[in-house]
């Protein structure tokens, strides 16, 4: 079941005289419990294609379901609607409001949807604890790491159960252990909670977590890679040297 | 492009972001000009009445300039911090520290002498329409011409050029100061870090609390009779602002953060987004506003105070000359009523005549009155009180028996210190005889003036018989210079003005005739002087400060810009954090606002009955004005989150 789908989405910035074309036609579809990233250089159109997917821009052309639900004809209303029910995020920057404590912090999106405060209780527990936070929720985001900021981020996205999680380079801020941390706990979740997780990044560390790997360039589909049966660090291999082809400035002839 | 340019450009981006900057500025310059117009205005002689009216005014005219000043130095601080990174992105590309406060000093001259020009001119438009007002608050009939006066000019001019220099002086040091790394920063460094309440802060907030209480019970005693000699009264009036001041500044310090974080515990992490944005952003930050919003507080609660207290004086004029004299007219000697009643005639007004011995009789009133003060503070024995007091044989709606005493002449300041039972028995005591008479209850109509009534008491009245016997026997050691009292009341009150015009041309101000109009307006036009310049000084603070806090909300706005991107993207909408924004706004304004009207309140409350006879129309009045006036602020900081929210996704 397709819990995304995207069919030639274009976006441009600038006016008429002076377009600067961002993505020329992705088509995309993601199942249900696939965590997936998109990779690509500098300016390739990872971010706008994110921001676009997860309905924080517009597209100029091109149309986007997510459950089957159209969401480029909506309306801003109806979007900040949609956002706070299907829709979960993780940002570089954690995003967290730092006068709030890392379980208010956590709780923000069940308020929105007006859980009661015993379900949202419940809820905060397992995920915290399955994001090892939990003895930290009482803490400011100021008093706590990188890694444990970004892991309040990750509970806050999972938490009210989104269709699809949009992680825009997660671990862009984080040491090499915070990161293999999350991203470890991301997979875990993944997996036990069977959600759906797309992730862009440009580590190819962090791809090799995921069960599928998109490459753009240029603002369209280069190639992509599954994982399937191989290993983690079969896979790693493979993105490298897609990377290797794919990136740097080519030698035309 | 050129420095001209740069200059152009940067005060057209300047006067969108500061028009209630430009806005307060030429206000203020209006406020300051007008007022100053006042000052040379040779019709206003007559309403400043004495060297002490002149002297009021100049004193408020040099206050004035201390409350602009103030404002302007730290408005000017307040843009000048939002602008660092432009100086230091000046600087980065090679110009030197003096050209960049050329261009500040030559934009700031633009702005704020076009706009002090500007004040200048609205001051004059507003200046007649201020002198009228004036007028008709002191009762004088003075003529409200429009004329430019020079001198008012050259005042202003030199006044706010002064500023302008310091301000000037204030760039420059600020540049100075700051290096090219510090003025990328200088933002964040002023911010707070977030923390845990600790325990420390926790005392703070419930000692800020306690003492605020105390204060203001305190202050319920002041005038109760707990104090006794002037000494203690002061030290006690001390007392009070220092407990309630530095209350004040603990509780902006941390019983607000105290009382929010409470609030918070209690719903265990679980906020709403109304919650999100107002208790969890004022709770920290509350507190490094905490001097600023002491001294808007204190100041707020100073101006409602004396502006309750000036009107309260104001509001029971008529009043209080009503108890202080018997009768529209009142006169001491035959021969002059007859005068005036001819005078009366002349002029076909007509009017009715009482005319009262009185005599001064020592009473004793222990069974009908409950003294609300210290035994020390009684001045007199109740047993032995000096009561005026009259026959009923020349009131015609009242008579009494013969065993009876009925007093007349109570008001709400008499009320504060002597409560009067509704029954019981008191004695009259002449030379020879004691009368013991039954107290048949207290009127509030006043019949005597106020030199037979030291002041405003009661007088009595017996029957005929009774008053008969008391002549024969009195006290000739007690008795007042004057024994006879004439009142005459116009049957027609529309006539009082032409009669107290006759009045005045006929007595001279040397008699002992009074005149309740006369008196009335004596009292409006010197409590009406200090309402106008206490109103003038107040409207001035209460700008001043409604904008530094509007400025300061808009920095804390764009410092939250970021918080609202995240909420807008975790789905909340436009509308929601509106919402919440305005929940916000009331606290960040209503909490300063309360507690600056709760001190005034308090303050008014101790001691307003020695200013007047009626306390709640006034004070509430007042009130309610500050408060109404005050919300434009709150209302256009709303506005200004709306304009950031909607920017921040």
């Amino acid at each position: 079941m397709n819990i995304l789908e995207a069919v030639k989405i274009h976006k441009s910035y600038g006016n008429k005289f002076n377009k600067q074309e961002v993505l020329m036609g992705i088509d995309l579809n993601i199942r249900k419990g696939e965590f997936v990233s998109i990779m690509g250089a500098s300016g390739s159109g990872k971010t706008t294609l994110l921001n676009v997917l997860s309905s924080i821009d517009k597209v100029s052309d091109g149309t986007i379901y997510i459950e089957g639900k159209e969401m480029t004809s909506m309306k801003e209303r109806q979007l900040a609607e949609f956002r706070k029910n299907y829709l979960g995020f993780i940002f570089q920057d954690y995003n967290l409001l730092d006068t709030l404590t890392v379980k208010e912090n956590i709780l923000l999106p069940l308020s929105i949807t007006k859980t009661p405060k015993r379900a949202a209780e419940e809820k905060f527990k397992t995920v915290a604890i399955d994001l090892g936070i939990y003895e930290l929720k009482d803490k400011y985001p100021n008093e706590i790491s990188g890694g444990q900021k970004q892991r309040t981020s990750a509970a806050r996205a999972f938490i009210h159960e989104p269709s699809i999680i949009f992680a825009d380079e997660p671990t862009g801020a984080l040491d090499s252990k915070s990161a293999s941390d999350l991203l470890n706990k991301l997979s875990d979740l993944n997996q036990k909670r069977n959600a759906t997780i797309l992730m862009v990044t440009h580590d190819p560390v962090a791809a090799s977590y995921c069960s599928r790997v998109i490459f753009i360039k240029d603002g369209r589909i280069y190639t992509q890679l599954n994982k399937g049966e191989q290993s983690r660090q079969g896979l790693f291999q493979d993105i490298m040297k897609t990377q290797g082809v794919l990136g740097g400035v080519q030698n035309e002839h | 492009m050129s420095i001209n340019q740069l200059i152009l450009r940067s005060l057209k981006k300047n006067l969108k972001n500061y028009y209630l900057y430009v806005f307060a500025l030429m206000f203020t310059v209006a406020l300051y000009f007008a007022f100053v117009t006042l000052q040379y205005d040779p019709a206003m002689d007559e309403t400043k009445g004495s060297i002490k009216g002149a002297a009021a005014i100049r004193t408020a005219s040099v206050l004035l300039v201390a409350i602009v000043s103030i404002f302007l130095l730290y408005a000017n601080n307040i843009f000048i911090k939002r602008r660092s990174k432009e100086i230091g992105l000046f600087q980065l590309v090679g110009m030197t520290k003096g050209k960049i406060l050329q261009i500040l000093t030559i934009e700031n001259l633009i702005l704020y002498f076009s706009s002090t020009l500007i004040g200048i001119f609205i001051g004059f438009s507003v200046s007649k329409l201020i002198t009228m007002i004036l007028f008709k608050l002191t009762k004088v009939d003075g003529i409200a011409s429009l004329h430019f006066s020079s001198e008012a000019f050259i005042q202003t001019l030199i006044v706010f050029s002064v500023i302008y220099l310091f301000i000037t002086l204030m760039n420059w040091f600020f540049i100075k100061k700051q290096s090219i790394l510090s003025l990328f920063r200088v933002k964040s460094s002023t911010e707070e870090k977030v923390k845990k309440v600790s325990i420390f802060q926790m005392l703070y907030g419930i000692a800020g609390i306690l003492l605020i209480i105390l204060g203001y019970y305190v202050s319920s005693k002041l005038f109760g009779g707990d104090f006794v000699t002037i000494n203690e009264l002061f030290l006690a009036m001390v007392f009070i602002l220092a407990a309630v001041i530095i209350g004040t500044y603990l509780f902006y310090k941390g019983s607000v953060r105290f009382i929010f974080y409470l609030i918070r515990k209690k719903k265990d992490g679980y906020l709403n987004i109304h919650q999100v944005l107002s208790l969890s952003s004022i709770m920290f930050r509350m507190k490094s506003n905490a001097l600023l919003l002491t001294i808007i507080t204190t100041v707020s609660a100073l101006a409602v105070g004396l502006l309750s207290l000036s009107y309260i004086s104001y509001y029971s004029a008529e009043e209080n000359a009503q108890y202080t004299v018997g009768g529209d007219f009142a006169f001491t000697n035959m021969e002059d009523a007859q005068t005036f009643k001819l005078k009366l005639t002349e002029n076909k007004i007509d009017f009715t005549e009482r005319k009262f011995e009185v005599i001064q009789v020592e009473a004793n009133l222990e069974n009908i009155i409950v003294s609300n003060l210290d035994e020390n503070l009684l001045t007199n024995d109740l047993t032995s009180m000096p009561v005026p007091v009259i026959s009923d044989q020349s009131l015609d709606h009242i008579d009494l028996s013969k065993g009876d005493i009925l007093f007349t002449g109570y008001n709400d300041m008499l009320n504060m210190f002597f409560s009067f039972k509704d029954s019981g028995n008191l004695e009259l005591i002449g030379k020879q005889h004691t009368i013991p008479l039954a107290f048949q209850g207290l009127q509030k109509e006043q019949y005597l003036s106020y030199y037979f009534t030291a002041g405003g008491s009661p007088s009595a009245i017996v029957d005929d018989t009774v008053f008969q016997t008391l002549r024969e026997d009195k006290d000739p050691s007690i008795q007042g210079e004057y024994s006879l009292h004439i009142g005459i009341n116009l049957v027609d009150e529309s006539k009082a003005e032409e009669a107290a015009e006759i009045f005045r041309s006929t007595f001279t101000d040397d008699t002992y005739h009074l005149s309740r109009i006369e008196r009335s307006n004596e009292q409006k036009h010197l409590y009406g002087l200090i309402m106008f310049i206490v109103g003038f000084l107040g409207l001035t603070f209460l700008i001043t400060s409604g904008c530094i806090l509007y400025f300061k909300q808009m920095d804390e706005s764009e410092e939250e810009k970021p918080n609202y991107t995240i909420l807008r993207k975790l789905g909340f909408t436009e509308e929601d954090l509106a919402k919440g924004i305005q929940a916000k706004q009331i606290f960040n304004f209503g909490i300063p606002l309360t507690i600056g009207l709760l001190h005034g309140y308090f303050a008014v409350q101790s001691g307003w009955f020695l200013f007047g006879t009626e306390v709640w129309t006034p004070m509430i009045i007042v009130m309610v004005l500050y408060t109404a006036l005050y919300s434009i602020f709150g209302i256009l900081s709303v506005f200004y989150y709306k304009k950031v929210i909607k920017e921040a996704l």
